[in-house]
C-alpha cells in the first residue's frame, strides 16, 4: 500500500533487466553516460581497440541479429509509462488509507527530500578520528566478568497503604523533588556523546514597537544558520517593555541539524569564539541537566560571524540582534555534554555545577 | 501558467534570471523597482528617475508624492532585508523523467550505502577499541602482580569531569598546519 508510484515502475522496469528472458543474448546497446564503457558491448569496443584479439566479430553479428526493439516492444504484457512521466509526490498527506502515499523522504522524488550531505565538516572529521575514541577510555570504567550492579529501588515509589485513600492513586514521585531525571547509562561503544542539534534563539524586545526589528534578527539569524527561522510570540509579559503575552511576535529562533549544524559549530569555535573580547568560555553552571548546554552571544560577537561580517553594511548596525545558542548532544547528563564540548573546542569556567 | 505576474514578482525573476513565460521587459521591471523603493527613499536623483515621467509638477524637481511625506522615513537596508526575506520563490521538486530519475536513484542509493559502510566501520572499531581495553583492564587487576593496586589507581575518574579536556587539545582537525610557517619564495605576478 505504501509502495510510491514511482517504485512500482522502478521495481518492475529493474526485474526485468534482472529476470533471464527467454531471447537470448539480450544485450543492451543503448550506453549512459554513467556506465562503464566495458560492461556494454564489450565486443565491439575491443575489436576497435585490438583487431588481432581472440574477441571475433561473431557475437556482435549475433547480437546484431538479435537486436530487435520492436518485436520486443509488441513481446511485452504492459505498457512502460512515458519516458516524460514524472511522478507527482502528492502535496498534502491525506492518510494511511489513501491510495496516492507520498514516497519517504529520502526517495529523491519526494518533496521533503533534500540532497546531500556534499562536505566532510571538521567537526565531524574530528569526531570520528580522536574525539570519540578519547572520551570512550576517559569514561571507561572496568567491571570485572559476572559482576551485577546492585538493585535500585524503583524511581516511583508506592504509597504505604496507610490510608484508603491510596488505592489507586498515582506512584509518588522520587525523593526531593518531582522531576524525573534521565538515566544515565555507562557511556560504551554505543552510546558515545555526540551533537544532536544546535538552536539559535534571539528574543527581540524593540520589536513590538517596530517589525522591523525582528526582520533584522530573523535575516541575520538566517545569514548565520542557512536555515530558515521561525518566529515565536511571547509567553510571557513584560511591562516595561510593554510586552503583552501573545500578541507581539518578539523572538525568532533556528534549529540546525546534520551538516549546517556541524558548519555552524565549525564556525563557533574556529572563527567567532576566539575574537570576542574578555570571553571567559560557557559558564560552568549552564546546562538543563539533561545533556543540552546554552550560552549567549552578544550583538558584537553575532557580527563577527563571517556571513555578517562581509556585508556588514546591509545590516542596520544597532538592529543585529544577539542570540542565545543551545548544544542539544546526546549525552543524557551535563558533564558528558561538557565533557564532549570541551573536546571540541569549548572551554568552560566558574564552578562546574551539575 | 498565470497571464500577469504582480510586479514584485516579475522583478524578483529579473534579479534572479528566471525566464517567464510572457517576456518581462526591462523598463517594467525597473518601474516596479523605483516604485518599491520610491517610498522609502528619499534620495532625489532615483525618485526624479522613476517619477519623472507620472508626478512632478512643472518648475519642481521634487516628485509630489515625495513633497506630501507621510510617515517616518524607513531605512534602505530595512526595505531590501523584508524584500529577501519574503520573496516566495523556492526551489521547485526534482521532476525527472524515467531513465533519469533511475540514474538518479541508482547513484543515491550507492551514496547512502557507502555512508552506511562508513559508519558501520567506524562502529566496530570502536567496538574493538573497548573489548582490548577491557582485555587489559582485566589482565592489569588480576595479572599485574600488585594485588590490583595499579588498576584500582587507573579506575579513579575524580579529575575527568573537574578539569575536562585541555583547550589545547581541543582543536578541530585541519590538514595540518604547514612545516614551513610562511612562504619566502612566494611573489606577486
Amino acid at each position: 500500500m505504501a509502495v510510491s508510484e514511482s517504485s512500482r515502475y522502478l521495481t518492475r522496469s529493474l526485474s526485468r533487466a534482472l529476470v533471464p528472458s527467454a531471447r537470448p543474448a539480450t544485450l543492451c546497446w543503448r550506453r549512459n553516460a554513467s556506465d562503464q564503457a566495458s560492461s556494454r558491448s564489450p565486443s565491439a569496443d575491443l575489436s576497435e581497440l585490438e583487431s588481432t584479439s581472440i574477441s571475433s566479430t561473431s557475437t556482435a553479428e549475433d547480437v546484431v541479429k538479435s537486436y530487435d526493439p520492436v518485436s520486443k516492444a509488441r513481446g511485452r504484457k504492459t505498457k512502460l509509462p512515458r519516458s516524460r512521466y514524472q511522478f507527482r509526490s502528492p502535496k498534502y498527506y491525506r492518510g494511511p488509507l489513501h491510495p496516492h502515499q507520498p514516497p519517504p523522504p529520502s526517495d529523491p522524488s519526494s518533496r521533503l527530500y533534500v540532497p546531500g550531505p556534499f562536505s566532510l565538516p571538521r567537526v565531524e572529521q574530528t569526531w570520528q578520528s580522536t574525539v570519540a575514541s578519547d572520551i570512550l577510555t576517559l569514561l571507561y570504567v572496568h567491571n570485572p566478568p559476572g559482576f551485577k550492579p546492585p538493585v535500585k529501588a524503583p524511581r516511583l515509589r508506592d504509597w504505604d497503604d496507610t490510608s484508603p485513600y491510596h488505592k489507586n492513586r498515582n506512584l509518588r514521585g522520587p525523593r526531593g523533588g518531582d522531576v524525573l531525571r534521565l538515566l544515565r547509562k555507562p557511556i560504551d561503544f554505543n552510546n558515545i556523546p555526540h551533537l544532536e542539534r544546535i538552536t539559535i534563539h534571539s528574543y527581540v524586545n524593540m520589536a513590538t514597537e517596530n517589525s522591523s526589528w525582528l526582520h533584522a534578527a530573523g535575516i541575520a539569524v538566517q545569514a548565520i544558520s542557512n536555515v530558515r527561522v521561525q518566529t515565536y510570540k511571547s509567553k510571557t509579559g513584560v511591562p516595561k517593555w510593554g510586552i503583552v503575552p501573545g500578541r507581539g511576535t518578539v523572538a525568532c529562533k533556528a534549529e540546525l541539524h546534520g551538516e549546517n549544524m556541524l558548519h555552524f559549530f565549525g564556525k563557533l569555535v574556529d572563527i567567532v569564539l576566539p575574537r570576542i573580547k574578555d570571553w571567559q568560555g560557557i559558564k560552568g553552571s549552564s546546562g538543563d541537566s539533561s545533556g543540552n548546554i546554552t550560552f549567549g552571544l552578544e550583538p558584537e560577537a553575532v557580527a563577527l560571524f563571517p556571513e555578517i561580517e562581509v556585508n556588514y553594511d546591509m545590516y542596520p548596525p544597532k538592529m543585529i540582534p544577539g542570540c542565545h545558542i543551545t548544544i542539544h548532544t546526546s549525552a543524557r547528563t551535563d558533564k558528558d555534554a561538557r565533557l564532549l564540548l570541551s573536546a571540541l573546542g569549548m572551554p568552560f569556567y566558574g564552578k562546574i555545577v551539575d | 501558467m498565470r497571464t500577469t505576474f504582480s510586479p514584485i514578482l516579475a522583478s524578483l525573476a529579473n534579479v534572479f534570471r528566471i525566464p517567464l513565460s510572457q517576456t518581462v521587459t526591462r523598463p517594467a521591471a525597473t518601474a516596479a523597482l523605483g516604485r518599491f523603493n520610491g517610498n522609502s527613499n528619499s534620495n532625489s536623483t532615483t525618485n526624479a528617475a522613476a517619477g519623472s515621467s507620472s508626478s512632478t509638477r512643472q518648475f519642481s524637481t521634487t516628485s509630489a508624492m515625495l513633497k506630501r511625506h507621510r510617515g517616518p522615513t524607513i531605512d534602505r537596508r530595512i526595505t531590501m532585508i523584508r524584500y529577501f526575506l519574503h520573496h516566495p520563490l523556492t526551489p521547485r521538486p526534482l521532476r525527472f523523467s524515467r531513465t533519469r530519475f533511475l540514474r538518479h536513484w541508482t547513484i543515491h542509493r550507492a551514496w547512502h550505502l557507502y555512508r552506511a559502510q562508513q559508519r558501520r566501520a567506524h562502529q566496530v572499531e570502536l567496538e574493538r577499541q573497548w573489548h582490548a581495553m577491557r582485555a587489559a583492564c582485566e589482565e592489569l587487576r588480576t595479572g599485574a602482580g600488585d594485588g590490583g593496586k595499579l588498576f584500582r589507581k587507573s579506575m579513579i575518574k575524580t579529575g575527568v569531569f573537574r578539569d575536562l579536556f585541555p583547550i589545547e587539545y581541543a582543536r578541530l582537525q585541519t590538514e595540518g598546519p604547514p612545516a614551513e610557517g610562511w612562504n619566502h619564495e612566494w611573489r606577486r605576478r
